[in-house]
């Protein structure tokens, strides 16, 4: 719990180590969009513009793969940490998916057109928080696979028919679409142009949001940190 | 009677052998008679418009010709001193066969017609100073032959005159592999014009009789490269051509004709970045008409472009597997054909080229077909998959965007009305 001179009561939600986290793979997913769609759209003006500014497809491809290990790097670091460090267990345990976040999802549902009375009443992460977690965690894993067949592409060759090859590419550009997707509708959307965070959820940098923000999108949350005194 | 030849034998002998001096005197004394004035350097006669003809003959040249030993009257029959304009000169005379296959020629024929800018005998053999084609010094020798023809070849006047190909189109001949070979190597073994399209009996290659038509240059061009030759006869497009299938390529489809370059000149069409554009131009196997008729499968350009080897060709590398890396060069085969590169059991060899692990389960799957579910029903069904999936999904985010924010409202309105 801190304040300010506005009188304001700020809480921590994002700690350091997962701000680090999250401008690494920002970063990264950023380098790996950018030197992925320069491939996938080389027939037009855009991937045509991205393949010149990335040093031709040949540096292209060195770009991407160094931001590759990098990224599989994290996901190591991260799985580790979710799994093995006392604050990595907490936050497991709030984005671990319930059959709670189903019912939430529905109720927000039929309380958005007017089906409910009630709007539901969200943890730490809500189910849409948690969509973001879990959808970006399953992309990563399956781009990763079908990217590491691409490139141990001498090994994979020996084992592994052409056929399986065709299906990791297509799944590996789309797989990529489909997460940047969600990254522009999903993440912009809840991080930035959501009315309550408007023009954007600052947690990211500062790592703190407001309480009052804090009790009325995530009450579970705020009763949760009354009881535990932070506030 | 025998008496009397007896008696005369010695007198005939005696008068030839004063008359020989004479006999020799009489043609040297008539190339002399007509040097007389001939070899005049100022001589000269005003034509209509006011130019001038010098009719000045370089003895010396004319005596290093190869009709040098003989007389001025040999060709000139109806020369005597004085005289007015002569007749022309009939070569045919002496030369029936040459006469009578540049008669049959493209040349010969204008020529009959009155057609003075067309090369006859002269233009290109010259006139007093005529030499053996095996003599360096002559127009009609192998290094020299070249410039012979360009003279009318590169001249824009002419070309329009008559409408023949546009002058960049012979003399790209002088940059071309074969002009490089000889003007800048000074190679004797490369082609130059006569060794296409012959000499006295040139003919346009949209005759079938001509040495340029379409059906006659494998064979043409395979009078210095049989190895290739060779190859080309056992391949499919050889064996379609000899079949008499128009469509099939020759040599000149994929290599160009007067410009062919070097394989490694980039400007090649069969250099590595260019080789997919020509064997699927639109005229070849990227053409809906040609792949349903030989019923070969289709959009081969647009499919191997898509691919990885396709965009990294694209975009410079050299190294990524064009068109006949896979298939081959000269001795393409249908990949139904056992010997065929790309047959299935020739795969991992072939593959194995560039990826020295491909194993024969890799040669499982088509390679750069169209995504149409007959033909690729996996990458088909996963591509259809995402595309429903992501376009779902984004139809979904707005709509999920749409009701929350409609919502919102709600609870705003149920949370003023609690404070109040």
């Amino acid at each position: 719990m801190s304040g300010n001179p506005t009188g304001t009561v700020y809480v921590e939600r994002m700690s350091l180590m997962y701000r680090i986290q999250h401008i690494l793979l920002m970063v990264t997913l950023v380098v790996l969009a950018l030197t992925g769609f320069a491939l996938m759209y080389h027939d037009n003006w855009f991937g045509r513009a991205l393949i010149v500014w990335e040093g031709g497809v040949l540096f292209r491809g060195f770009i991407h793969r160094a931001a590759a290990i990098f990224l599989l790097a994290q996901m190591v670091y991260h799985a580790y940490y979710m799994l093995f460090s006392a604050e990595g267990k907490r936050e497991l345990n709030e984005v671990w998916l319930r059959r709670q976040d189903l019912d939430d999802f529905l109720q927000a549902i039929r309380y958005n057109i007017g089906t409910a009375n009630e709007y539901p009443r969200f943890g730490k992460y809500g189910y849409k928080e948690k969509f973001q977690y879990w959808g970006a965690t399953g992309g990563i894993f399956l781009i990763s696979i079908s990217g590491i067949c691409l490139w141990a592409e001498t090994f994979s060759m020996r084992f592994l028919p052409k056929l399986f090859l065709d299906l990791c590419l297509i799944v590996h550009g789309y797989q990529g679409l489909l997460a940047f997707v969600i990254l522009l509708f999903w993440h912009i959307y809840n991080e930035h142009l959501h009315p309550s965070v408007f023009p954007m959820n600052n947690s990211w940098l500062t790592g703190k949001v407001e309480a009052e923000w804090i009790r009325q999108e995530h009450p579970l949350e705020y009763e949760k940190l009354k009881q535990e005194g932070v506030l | 009677m025998k008496r009397m030849l007896t008696l005369f034998t010695p007198l005939i002998l005696a008068a030839a052998l004063l008359a020989l001096p004479w006999a020799a005197g009489v043609a040297v004394s008539a190339v002399n008679e007509c040097q007389d004035c001939h070899g005049d350097k100022t001589i000269e006669m005003s034509l209509p418009g006011g130019a001038t003809l010098s009719l000045f003959v370089d003895e010396k040249a004319y005596r290093a010709s190869v009709h040098g030993k003989g007389d001025c009257t040999t060709c000139h029959s109806d020369a005597k001193a004085p005289h007015g304009k002569l007749e022309k000169v009939s070569c045919g005379k002496c030369h029936p066969d040459a006469e009578k296959s540049y008669n049959g020629s493209t040349h010969g024929r204008d020529h009959a017609k009155g057609n003075k800018d067309v090369a006859w005998c002269a233009d290109c053999h010259g006139k007093h100073d005529v030499r053996k084609s095996k003599d360096p010094a002559s127009r009609t020798f192998r290094m020299n032959i070249v410039a012979v023809c360009l003279k009318c070849h590169n001249d824009r006047v002419i070309e329009e005159k008559y409408k023949l190909p546009d002058q960049t189109v012979m003399a790209a001949y002088e940059s071309s592999v074969h002009g490089m070979a000889l003007k800048k190597s000074g190679l004797m073994g490369t082609a130059v014009c006569s060794d296409c399209h012959g000499n006295h009996a040139i003919l346009p290659g949209d005759q079938p009789r001509s040495a340029t038509h379409r059906q006659n240059i494998p064979t043409l061009c395979g009078k210095c490269h049989p190895g290739i030759l060779e190859k080309y006869e056992k391949s499919v497009h050889g064996k379609g051509m000899r079949g008499g299938i128009a469509d099939s390529p020759v040599c000149t489809d994929c290599h160009g004709e007067h410009k062919i370059t070097k394989i490694n000149d980039p400007s090649s069409p069969v250099f590595a970045k260019n080789i997919p554009k020509t064997c699927a131009s639109a005229r070849c196997h990227e053409n809906a008409g040609i792949a349903s008729r030989y019923a070969i499968p289709k959009k081969r350009f647009s499919t191997y472009m898509e691919s990885f080897h396709g965009i990294a060709l694209e975009y410079g590398m050299t190294k990524a597997a064009n068109c006949a890396s896979c298939h081959g060069f000269h001795e393409i085969l249908p990949a139904s054909d056992p010997e065929s590169k790309v047959h299935p059991s020739n795969i991992p060899r072939t593959c194995g080229k560039c990826h020295p692990n491909a194993g024969p389960n890799f040669a499982k799957g088509p390679v750069h077909v169209e995504v149409t579910p007959q033909k690729a029903m996996g990458v088909f069904a996963v591509r259809a998959f995402y595309t429903i999936f992501i376009s779902a999904l984004v139809i979904l985010f707005v709509l999920h965007v749409g009701l929350e924010l409609h919502g919102r409202r709600r609870r705003k309105r149920a949370e003023e009305g609690k404070k109040e």
